[in-house]
């Protein structure tokens, strides 16, 4: 199976001297192709900000990252278009959902699909049908300040699939949702890394969703260990 | 997908009462301009619109408009007669604040010869020029009156025969013609009581000298009289003579000063205009930066207040022109906007305005490029920030 991601000897220290944090100490992780990983552990462990030096957000203190063979940063140098490199290939649902207050739920998700080179009309029609799939259709037209943040994050997640990235990473991707939901959520998920082939890093607090992952990792005090 | 569109069309309240708000501080800058101009305007219309070559004054006054001149009325005789003259005639001008169609008004009286003089009245917007040498009068439509008016001025009833459109003097003032006559008597009209009063003081004078009373009662008569003067003689010069021989001739043997247009024009640009200018000037230039300054402020406000947007668009991948566009065309659109909305309420209300405005489309351009140019300066400070601002500024909770 092809690598989709791989980390290796990672660290991110936030501030410094006697302020700094190690939020995260000598990681490494490989994901490949098509494999839905969970991320478990307790709150300021470091799963956000292992997600966010995977996406290219925050730049990490020391190690390496590698997706799909290219070398995205070493030598704490970051190598690619970032902004560019993100767009085509990385879906991200961020923990608190980051929608662009201004547009419609519709204009949220068709705005990637557009960014990435797609027709404003056929985004739009893409953009409602992920909605729709996602069991937000009759929203479409709604600002994210009305919506519930449960809706609000199914238009998050519909925005992180949108233009079918290679590497998806969702952060507590159904905190703000009822069971049932969140295994709704939690399933579009799974179809798109088995039928996509997308590798996919869920965060969670919730142990129950995590049936049906291929491997499952925790993280306590910045360190990652692999097992349920 | 237009972002900027979109962020106008979801607050349509805010952007609209934000360009009502910069609109009118627009218009009140274009309303500056047209005063400045319109300054300038009024101070030389009557020097433009008098058909004359030379204004003849008293001498060493700089008059008559910016400071009073008296001279003889007889004197026109002599300056016809100066070589290279074609005619000239007597011109009387002051500024009165009397009763007139029913309310008290400030105006200028010109009064002018009426029988080939110079300085009547030129383009009239309805009825005639004065034809009778009395009793008849030519009134700017600012004062109110018609064709066919009655009005008492002095002790006599007049006759509105014409009226002008936007005949006034320096100050803004509209003008009323008359025949040389009636002006004269407009000016000088004392009741009796100032005549008796004028009277008993010449008495004294007399007999303060220890004349016989005899003598008194022969002179008195003669004091009194007093000799009719004029503001200025207007002349023309022959075709092709040369006004600054005229002017040394008349100033070498007459006694007397004068001006050519030009001259008279500069005079008034250098004197009474030149404070107002100057003042109106300050203000013009002063509510152009503060205009800038609050688009300015506004565009980086509008900003700042997506920079958390901003930072999501970095996230899902926008490239920086989508950003940038963003921000161009929300100040761009405000600053055009505003624009239209000032220009569009001076247009309106331009007429009605208690002053005269002048609109040089050449000013209207230029502010409104300078306040494009202090948009887009405004913007550029918004642009800086929001390139540098990192994307994880979206991820706070
Ligand atoms: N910008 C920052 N500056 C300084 N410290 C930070 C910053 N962001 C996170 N931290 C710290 O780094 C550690 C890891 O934080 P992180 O957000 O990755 O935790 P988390 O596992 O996602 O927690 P949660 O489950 O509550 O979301 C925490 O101790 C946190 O306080
Ligand atoms: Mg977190």
């Amino acid at each position: 199976m092809t690598e989709a991601l791989r980390v290796s000897g990672l660290s991110k220290v936030y501030g410094e001297g006697a302020l700094a944090v190690h939020a995260l100490a000598d990681v490494d992780l490989s994901v490949a192709a098509g494999e839905l990983v969970a991320l478990l552990g307790p709150s300021g462990s470091g799963k956000s900000t292992l997600l966010f030096c995977i996406s290219l957000i925050l730049e990490p203190t020391a190690g390496k990252i590698a997706m799909f063979g290219e070398p995205i940063h070493g030598g704490g140098r970051t190598v690619v278009d970032v902004r560019r490199f993100r767009r085509e290939n990385i879906g991200f649902v961020f923990q608190h959902q980051n929608l662009i207050p201004f547009l419609s739920a519709r204009d949220n998700v068709a705005i990637v699909l557009e960014l990435a080179g797609g027709r404003a009309r056929a985004a739009r029609h893409r953009a409602l049908d992920l909605l729709e799939e996602l069991g937000v259709g009759h929203r479409a037209h709604d600002l994210p300040a009305n919506l519930s943040g449960g809706e609000q994050q199914r238009v998050a997640i519909a925005r992180a699939l949108a233009n079918s990235p290679r590497l998806v990473l969702a952060d507590e991707p159904t905190a703000a949702l009822d069971t049932e939901r969140g295994q709704v959520a939690m399933e579009m998920l799974r179809r798109i890394s088995r039928e996509r082939g997308a590798a996919v890093v869920t965060v969670t607090h919730d142990e129950r969703m995590i049936s049906g992952f291929d491997s499952v990792y925790r993280l306590h005090d910045g360190r990652l260990r692999s097992g349920a | 997908m237009d972002l900027a569109f979109k962020d106008f069309q979801r607050h349509p309240g805010k952007f609209a009462a934000t360009t009502v708000g910069v609109g009118l501080l627009i218009a009140i800058v274009l309303t500056m301009n047209g005063i400045y101009r319109g300054n300038i305007h009024d101070g030389v219309w009557l020097i433009d619109h008098t058909d004359c070559d030379l204004w003849v004054v008293e001498r060493g006054r700089g008059g008559p408009f910016n400071e009073p001149s008296r001279i003889p009325q007889e004197t026109w005789k002599r300056i016809a007669a100066v070589p290279g003259v074609l005619r000239a005639s007597p011109y009387i001008v002051y500024t009165v604040q009397r009763e007139l169609g029913g309310r008290s008004q400030q105006f200028t009286v010109v009064g002018y010869d009426l029988f080939g003089g110079l300085g009547g009245p030129g383009q009239l917007e309805a009825g005639r020029a004065l034809e009778s040498p009395r009793f008849e009068m030519v009134a700017d439509r600012k004062l109110g009156l018609a064709v066919g008016d009655l009005v008492r001025l002095a002790v006599h009833d007049f006759t509105v025969v014409g009226v002008t459109r936007g005949a006034v003097d320096s100050g803004g003032n509209p003008l009323v013609y008359l025949s040389l006559p009636d002006a004269q008597e407009v000016l000088y009209q004392e009741d009796n009581r100032a005549l008796e009063l004028k009277r008993s003081a010449s008495l004294r004078a007399l007999e303060a000298a220890s004349l016989p009373s005899t003598d008194t009662e022969r002179l008195l008569p003669l004091l009194d009289s007093g000799a009719v003067t004029v503001s200025a003689v207007l002349a023309r010069v022959e075709p092709g003579a040369d006004l600054a021989e005229v002017q040394r001739h008349v100033t070498r043997w007459l006694y007397l000063d004068s001006y050519t247009t030009e001259q008279e024009r500069d005079l008034m640009l250098r004197g009474r205009l030149l404070r107002m200018s100057a003042i109106l000037g300050l203000f013009r230039a002063l509510l152009l930066v503060v205009s800038i300054v609050v688009i300015s402020l506004l565009v980086y406000i509008l900003t700042m207040e997506k920079i958390r947007s901003i930072a999501t668009l970095k996230l899902i991948g926008a490239p920086n022109r989508i950003i940038v566009r963003l921000i161009l065309e929300q100040s761009l659109f405000l600053t055009v906007a505003s624009f239209v909305a000032g220009y569009a309420l001076i247009s309106v209300t331009q007429e009605r305005f208690p002053r005269t405005l002048v609109l040089l489309s050449s000013d209207t351009g230029t502010t409104f490029l300078v306040l494009l140019a202090g948009g887009i300066v405004a913007s550029l400070a918004g642009i800086v920030h929001s390139l540098r601002t990192p994307p994880s500024v979206a991820l706070g909770g």
